[in-house]
């Protein structure tokens, strides 16, 4: 897991999770147990306003606690009048969605400067080189949308079609 | 995906792999990606309803785990990269280069296709997206949309 996909997972800014795990003094770690842990501190500290070692303790007893209930009480005064209950499915819910995004979305991007991409007139001599084939775009401009989507259609059934066989 | 998506009142934009191949482009595409208006709550929910119903869950996710697929789940994770019983369908609120769900209808264009009516995003703001967007095989795609692009101007000034 790089730093920006930890970031995500953890629906976090990489800045403030640097930040955080300094003034806590703690190891950061690139994994997935430890972007759910501060995804969850990162909750509790914006949504919720904890300050952020109180939020980190919560969030370390909540993950303790996980084993036995869906619906965790990780803080409540003496008298139990007031409590901060979490309901772990939600929270697990977000947090899978936020790491498929990570995983999927979030491939590591290419280092130094982005290659030149030529546009407006240069732009088909460009793609040449490159090795598109011309012909082919030329010959999809020509056609309506609806018959573009029409051919997409049935060249990915006849890519599923292969795939099934070959498998 | 699209017919469900009509049928129950989704507010959408089509963008990605489908919207560059409505605009000519040559590769193939497995998934739907859409940007949906996330300010509208009725949007929100007809969307998560229906993608409960098509069993959507995170991609790339070991099987099993518990995941509630509704609208609360949603605006938690506006971005949502999910499989399902009608294939692979990428949600967002946003698109990188181009903005909410208010700027990407903006440049957007209707297209009637496949049977249905519905909005892509313009062959431009594509580009910017794919721009913005960074990763290598976003920059790939890039020689095509912009020949694309210039054989489109081409046409409409002759």
């Amino acid at each position: 897991m790089t730093a920006r996909q930890f970031a995500v997972a953890s629906a976090a800014d990489i800045k403030w999770i640097t930040n955080s795990a300094a003034l806590l003094r703690r190891r950061l770690r690139y994994n997935t147990s430890e972007a759910r842990w501060w995804g969850f501190v990162r909750l509790l500290t914006e949504a919720i306003g904890l300050p952020l070692k109180t939020a980190a303790d919560a969030a370390t007893a909540l993950f303790v606690a996980r084993q036995s209930s869906m619906h965790v009480t990780i803080g409540a005064d003496p008298s139990q009048s007031a409590s901060i209950v979490v309901d772990l499915a939600r929270y697990e819910s977000i947090f899978l969605g936020n790491l498929s995004r990570a995983r999927v979305h979030e491939t590591p991007k290419r280092k130094g400067r982005p290659p030149r991409v030529v546009a407006g007139r240069q732009a088909l001599s460009s793609a040449h080189r490159y090795g598109i084939d011309i012909g082919l775009i030329q010959s999809a401009v020509a056609r309506t949308p609806a018959e573009r989507l029409a051919m997409l259609e049935a060249n990915s059934l006849f890519l599923r079609e292969m795939r099934k066989k070959s498998a | 995906m699209l017919g469900g998506l009509i049928t129950s009142k989704v507010r959408f934009v089509v963008v990605g792999g489908l919207a560059a191949a409505a605009h000519g482009s040559s590769r193939v595409t497995n998934d739907l990606d859409i940007c949906y208006d996330a300010l509208d709550d009725d949007n929100l929910v007809a969307l998560a309803r229906l993608l409960a119903r098509w069993k959507g869950y995170p991609r790339g996710i070991d099987p099993g785990l518990p995941f509630i697929m509704d609208d609360r789940t949603l605006r938690g994770a506006p971005i949502l990269t999910l499989t399902s019983t009608e294939g692979d369908i990428d949600v967002m609120d946003r698109i990188a280069g181009v903005g909410p769900y208010a700027d990407v209808r903006k440049h957007s264009e209707k297209i009637a296709a496949l049977g249905v009516s519905f909005r892509v995003l313009d062959l431009p703001s594509l580009i910017k997206a794919k721009r913005a967007a960074g990763r290598p095989r976003d920059f790939e795609h890039l020689p095509e949309l912009e020949a694309l692009l210039a054989l489109s101007k081409r046409k409409s000034a002759t």
